[in-house]
């Protein structure tokens, strides 16, 4: 199991569009992977977009990103360059 | 679900508003997008995995309607609007949600619609405590999916993406996803509950130039599907179960009427190869016809329809996908694509016209009155850095290709345009010091607000050009809100007071020497475009599709009489007047362009 700390860097936070994406990469690894907010403990499964959605992240969310199974690693690189990217929403789109 | 035979039908009536032109006789093509009754059953135990499997057949069918509604949507709408069925389609295959729901269905021995009526409405339940605005707001779209499901279940899914040639779509209203869903391009008419002038339903019409009437109250609740139906959007008269000599009268109407759509398209299309051509009335006055714009699927029609250019494009289809404002980048692309397919004649963006209802910035306090509040320009000068991002967007677009200008919506006075224009010169400068890309353009001013009218003189001096937007001018300047049923009796085109706005308005335009365009929906009716250029304008913009009935009378008529004719009008106290002047005139002079249907009405009665 690894953990690492992410901040939620696009404008409008994890929307509709922003969670869309992160559910589609998330759900192409094996790895199970949680969110879980750093300033209220709210925790979603990224793999379910009604559970992200209601996490409510906002730009300047900081969060904790937790994978657990065979390519954690692989899991928690791609989502955490996700959120470095800002969704694409500056361009360039992971496979989901 | 249980559709009765209905033995003897007799016509019946409704009167809406009619927000496009032309009119139609077609079957009816009922969609449903209200929320369904719902009831508990209780199953046997012997039942129960049966009613989970047709529970997941739904779903798979769901979920292939969706897959097929976003590459539709992609290819029509643009991919920015496409992502909402994304999230769509991945709610569907949400196990928390759809786990939830069998688990309901095994525990309660439940129907599969109160089971997944029930998961939903704890979900939704859930969403309404979120403080954020724009993801509260994402219910409606679990609701939305919810309601695919229920239809799934109940075998009447959605079929009518494969319209039949003479489709006439009847729904309580027309939201942009199920828009999105349809076959629009074969839609023959739309007719809705609700909705009015500026309802997508309206404005997707008068793109694909179909008749559309909208505000008939119960119209969804008597139609089935296959009746026939009559729409007319010239009268906003719709009539179900039309008898034979109805339907017989309206087909002797529509002879008389221009060719049908695909006709002209197919026509237009032929001579889309030649350069827009110089439309000229008969003593050789040239008048400028460019297209407004709001789709992408309507760029093709600039061309098609021979438009100089892109008179009017509303931006604010950029932000229909979800509130989400797009990117600079991908606002950039945008502007380029829009230029482009404007050719030489250049396409003015209009800066987005709306309110915070529109846009998820999570400051969408309901306001008492919209159309008076916090909405374009004002919310643009609010809200800097939506402002700002469209701004740099449309600076580097025009670095890119030429043509581009900006229009300020909603402008009151000087002081508005100062201040639009001194965030554009900042990012202007910006982006110089940035090192990007961009080139300045010219900038109008919208005028559309009673107050602009009278300072147009001085604001003349503030902006390179005017775009007279005839529908909220007339909005405000009476005081009428256009959607309200209720005083539509009040919204008068021809008003006298309208005539002489748009005629001070012009007058100013041309003592300061800069171009005056007129872009409401009035430049698409020949009777009113005529007025328009008897006012003095000398450029129109309107939907590409009513460029060739405009052109066809502009070539027509003389200038002198025209402006003979507008100057009696100006004389008049009246609307009622002013319409009676135009009925007159124009069929004593112009009895070949026009017919007594395409001209005001007499009055009859008060």
């Amino acid at each position: 199991m690894i953990e690492r700390r992410i901040v939620v860097t696009n404008r409008l936070g994890l929307h509709a569009r922003a969670a869309a994406r992160l559910v589609r990469l998330a759900s192409s690894h094996e790895a199970a992977l949680r969110l879980e907010r750093l300033d209220n403990h709210a925790a979603a499964d990224a793999k379910s977009i009604l559970s992200v959605l209601m996490l409510a992240a906002s730009r300047g969310t900081e969060l904790r990103a937790i994978a657990h199974g065979a390519d954690e690693h692989a899991a928690i690189n791609a989502v955490c360059g996700l959120f470095a990217a800002g969704f694409g929403e500056v361009e360039s789109e992971q496979a989901g | 679900m249980n559709k009765q035979v209905r033995k003897h039908v007799t016509e019946e009536r409704w009167h809406g508003l009619g927000v496009s032109d032309g009119r139609v006789v077609g079957r009816v093509l009922r969609i449903h997008n209200g929320a369904r009754q719902v009831y508990r059953a209780t199953l046997d135990d012997a039942d129960v995995e049966r009613e989970c499997r047709r529970f997941r057949a739904a779903v798979r069918a769901a979920r292939g309607e969706l897959l097929a509604i976003k590459t539709r949507a992609e290819k029509e709408l643009g991919a920015d609007h496409a992502y909402i069925f994304d999230a769509h389609i991945l709610m569907l295959e949400d196990r928390k949600l759809i786990d939830e729901i069998e688990s309901f269905i095994r525990l309660e021995n439940a129907n599969a619609e109160w089971a997944v009526k029930v998961a939903v409405d704890r979900l939704l339940a859930v969403y309404a405590e979120i403080k954020d605005d724009y993801l509260r707001a994402r219910g409606s779209d679990i609701e939305d999916v919810s309601q695919r499901i229920m239809a799934a279940l109940s075998g009447d899914s959605a079929s009518y993406r494969k319209l039949t040639r003479d489709a006439v779509i009847v729904a309580t209203d027309l939201p942009p996803s199920r828009v999105a869903e349809l076959d629009i391009a074969h839609a023959r008419a739309f007719a809705t509950d609700a909705g009015g002038w500026t309802s997508h339903t309206a404005i997707i019409a008068r793109g694909l130039g179909i008749p559309a009437v909208v505000a008939l109250r119960d119209l969804h609740d008597q139609a089935r599907t296959g009746d026939v139906i009559i729409v007319d959007a010239r009268t906003g008269d719709v009539i179900l179960h039309p008898t034979e000599e109805t339907i017989a009268s309206y087909r002797a109407l529509q002879t008389t009427d221009r060719p049908p759509v695909s006709t002209r398209l197919a026509q237009a299309e032929n001579d889309a190869a030649e350069p827009p051509p110089t439309f000229r009335t008969l003593d050789g006055t040239e008048i400028v016809l460019r297209a407004n714009v709001e789709l992408p699927a309507e760029f093709g029609n600039v061309r098609k329809f021979r438009a100089r250019g892109i008179g009017l494009y509303r931006s604010e289809f950029l932000l229909t996908g979800g509130g989400r404002v797009p990117s600079e980048e991908a606002q950039c692309q945008a502007y380029i694509d829009v230029a482009q397919s404007a050719g030489d004649g250049g396409a003015t963006v209009r800066l987005f016209d709306l309110g915070g209802d529109k846009v998820g910035t999570g400051t969408a306090a309901s306001e008492r009155n919209p159309a008076l509040g916090l909405r374009a320009i004002r919310f643009g000068l609010t809200h800097g850095e939506i402002l700002r991002t469209q701004v740099r967007a449309i600076l580097r677009a025009a670095a890119q290709v030429s043509g581009l200008s900006i229009v300020l919506p909603m402008i009151a006075d000087a002081h508005d345009v100062r201040s639009a224009r001194a965030i554009i010169n900042q990012e202007m400068a910006n982006l110089e010091g940035e090192g990007i890309e961009a080139r300045a353009v010219p900038v109008g001013a919208m005028i559309e607000v009673p107050s602009a009218v009278w300072m147009a003189g001085q604001l003349a001096h503030e902006v390179d050009f005017f775009s007279l937007g005839t529908n909220d001018l007339v909005q405000y300047l009476l005081a009428v809100d256009r959607g309200n049923e209720a005083v539509s009796h009040w919204f008068r085109s021809l008003h006298p007071a309208v005539l002489h706005s748009i005629r001070s308005a012009l007058r100013a335009a041309q003592s300061a020497g800069i171009p005056a365009m007129v872009c409401g929906e009035m430049a698409a009716t020949p009777a009113y475009a005529v007025m328009l250029i008897g006012l003095g304008a000398t450029e129109l913009s309107m939907n590409a599709t009513a460029i060739p009935r405009v052109s066809r009378v502009i070539s027509g008529i003389n200038i002198d009489d025209a402006r003979t004719i507008a100057g009696k009008c100006l004389g008049c106290p009246t609307a009622d007047d002013v319409e009676e002047i135009v009925r007159v005139e124009y069929s004593a002079r112009w009895p070949h362009l026009f017919s007594p249907e395409s001209l005001p009405p007499p009055k009859t009665e008060e």
